[in-house]
């Protein structure tokens, strides 16, 4: 059912031009990013070239993806749950054979097969470049998975906000503020220490450059189990009253 | 018949406030229950917790033999349900919603389609298929939202006010639609307007406050109910005090609406009044018509 759910999310959007608009302008944005990373690159005299070119797109090119995800993902998340209790189409699924942790998982799912295209397009500019140069490969794979791994948090920081307003503006400038706090977490605050843990950015910044770390991996995904367990226990909670 | 739905001691609160008290409620295949009653009488709680979309505070709601809340899934593919709003998608052709609607109800593509067409056809939808839901009437809209409903071929479908904001022969094809449902069915609805109620259901529950206030069939009297007419002009504390006598309410000059009690006997009644010697006129049984009941029901006291 969380595929079904999943698939269903994903068509209704892609009927949209939201969707396609925000495709249009993400791959206009990262297509410039990456022709200004290359420009540059090639301009370097050899012995400024302190990185490698992979390096310099892992920084760049997947720096601004990481942007546009943060920009992209309020504004798909902020009408899932949201607009569906306002309208009333939650009820369909409240009433249908889809148990509320199908429901969230389906929305969820959804959202990450929207955020799909996003989260490869850095690669598949990078891939480009095969033909001309050897490229680290495993570099532009860390990179993807940094990638995934921040769609997969703020997806689910955006489904709770969306849970927790009836207005999808809200839930969207919800969703935003406490994006940005997580990325802002580390700024004054005690290296070593929880708060700084918490921020994304150094988390992220390991994958950009290549280094997979076990401890990133599941600073990601605890996050993203402890938002969709506050979404669960509020859907739970919206049924019991 | 076959029991299809079964509710014990249905109750809801909300922040320690009783919006539904107890309520016991049955459906059998060939039922089309009313739930009648003002607006906030509790109908929409009442429907919500019988779907399965809100949880009861107290109580039990059995679908098929199985229970609502320790068995969720295979109560809810028993139920079709249409809200009070109908949880249609705008930007979807109605096409398009009703194949999501049969899809997230677990049908396979081929009998996706199969349901498609017949739910079109049952609601006369055949036209409008492949059109944008928003820019259907409010009519059309309310037959997308039954079309959703009875999909899946539900055993208990439940509509809460299904006919509202239609016109009158909207209204009649969505009454014969819910007569046709009924064959096979059980069907609840709901409505605050009394003809509706009278047109379409066999058996009734009016509720007030959250409150049962009656509950019984629609095509029997339910209440023990007499016109007497009298030659003299006894006071209506005499008639009340006579031993079968429940109510007694003065109509007009010499006639009375007499209730009795419960496994009274009329004859019983007559013999009292012949004892008196008030000229017994005229004892005919009175079936209350539903406006009757409603009024009786939700003015005070129990019909």
């Amino acid at each position: 059912m969380i595929r079904r759910l999943a698939w269903v999310e994903w068509k209704r959007v892609m009927r949209t031009p939201l969707a396609w608009v925000m495709l249009a302008v993400s791959l206009c944005l990262l297509s410039w990013q990456f022709l200004g990373t290359l420009e540059a690159f090639v301009g370097m005299q050899t012995g400024d070239r302190i990185l490698g070119l992979t390096h310099h797109l892992g920084l760049q090119l997947f720096g601004l993806a990481a942007v546009v995800l943060f920009i992209i993902t309020p504004i798909l998340t902020m009408r899932v749950f949201s607009e569906a209790f306002r309208s009333g189409t939650y009820t369909l699924l409240s009433s249908s054979a889809i148990s509320v942790s199908d429901i969230l998982l389906g929305k969820f799912f959804g959202i990450l097969l929207l955020q799909l295209p996003f989260v490869l397009m850095p690669a598949g500019l990078s891939l480009t470049l095969t033909t001309g140069t050897t490229l680290d490969l495993g570099l532009i794979a860390a990179a993807t998975l940094g990638l995934i791994l921040l769609s997969v948090l703020y997806t689910a920081i955006g489904l709770y906000l969306s849970i927790l307003s009836e207005n999808p503006a809200v839930a969207a400038a919800g969703a935003y503020g406490l994006s940005l706090l997580l990325s802002l977490l580390d700024q004054h605050t005690a290296s070593g220490g929880f708060l700084h843990w918490l921020a994304w950015p150094s988390h992220y910044l390991n994958l950009q450059m290549g280094l997979v770390h076990s401890g990133d991996i599941a600073y990601f995904l605890l996050l993203m189990l402890f938002f969709l367990g506050l979404s669960y226990q509020r859907l739970d909670q919206r049924r019991c009253g | 018949m076959s029991t299809l739905l079964n509710a014990k001691q249905l109750q809801r609160s909300f922040h320690s406030r009783l919006v539904v008290e107890p309520l016991d409620l049955q459906l059998s295949t060939g039922d089309i229950l009313g739930l009648l009653g003002p607006n906030g009488a509790g109908k929409s709680t009442i429907m919500r917790m019988l779907c399965g979309d809100l949880a009861p505070s107290g109580g039990t709601v059995e679908i098929g033999g199985d229970d609502l809340l320790q068995q969720p899934l295979p109560c809810k593919r028993r139920i079709g349900f249409l809200p009070e709003r109908p949880p249609l998608h705008h930007d979807q052709t109605v096409d398009e919603y009703l194949t999501d609607c049969a899809y997230l109800r677990g049908m396979d593509r081929s009998a996706c389609k199969t349901a498609r067409l017949q739910s079109k056809q049952q609601c006369g939808l055949e036209s409008v298929g492949s059109r944008l839901i928003r820019k259907l009437s409010k009519g059309y809209q309310q037959r997308v939202g039954l079309a959703q409903a009875i999909i899946h071929d539900p055993q208990v479908v439940i509509l809460d006010e299904p006919t509202d904001g239609l016109d009158p022969a909207q209204i009649r094809q969505v009454r014969e639609l819910i007569r046709s449902l009924a064959e096979t069915r059980g069907v609840i609805l709901s409505s605050h307007i009394l003809p509706e109620i009278q047109a379409t259901c066999n058996r009734v529950v009016i509720l007030q406050d959250g409150r049962t206030v009656y509950s019984g069939d629609l095509s029997t009297p339910a209440s023990p109910c007499y016109r007497i007419g009298l030659e003299q002009d006894p006071d209506e504390v005499l008639i009340a005090a006579l031993s079968p006598v429940t109510s007694v309410e003065h109509l007009h000059t010499d006639y009375f609406r007499v209730t009795l009690k419960t496994g009274a006997n009329p004859s019983e009644l007559s013999r009292l009044i012949l004892e008196k010697g008030w000229g017994l006129i005229e004892l005919t049984p009175e079936t209350l018509s539903l406006e009757q009941r409603y009024l009786q029901a939700t003015t005070g006291g129990e019909s």
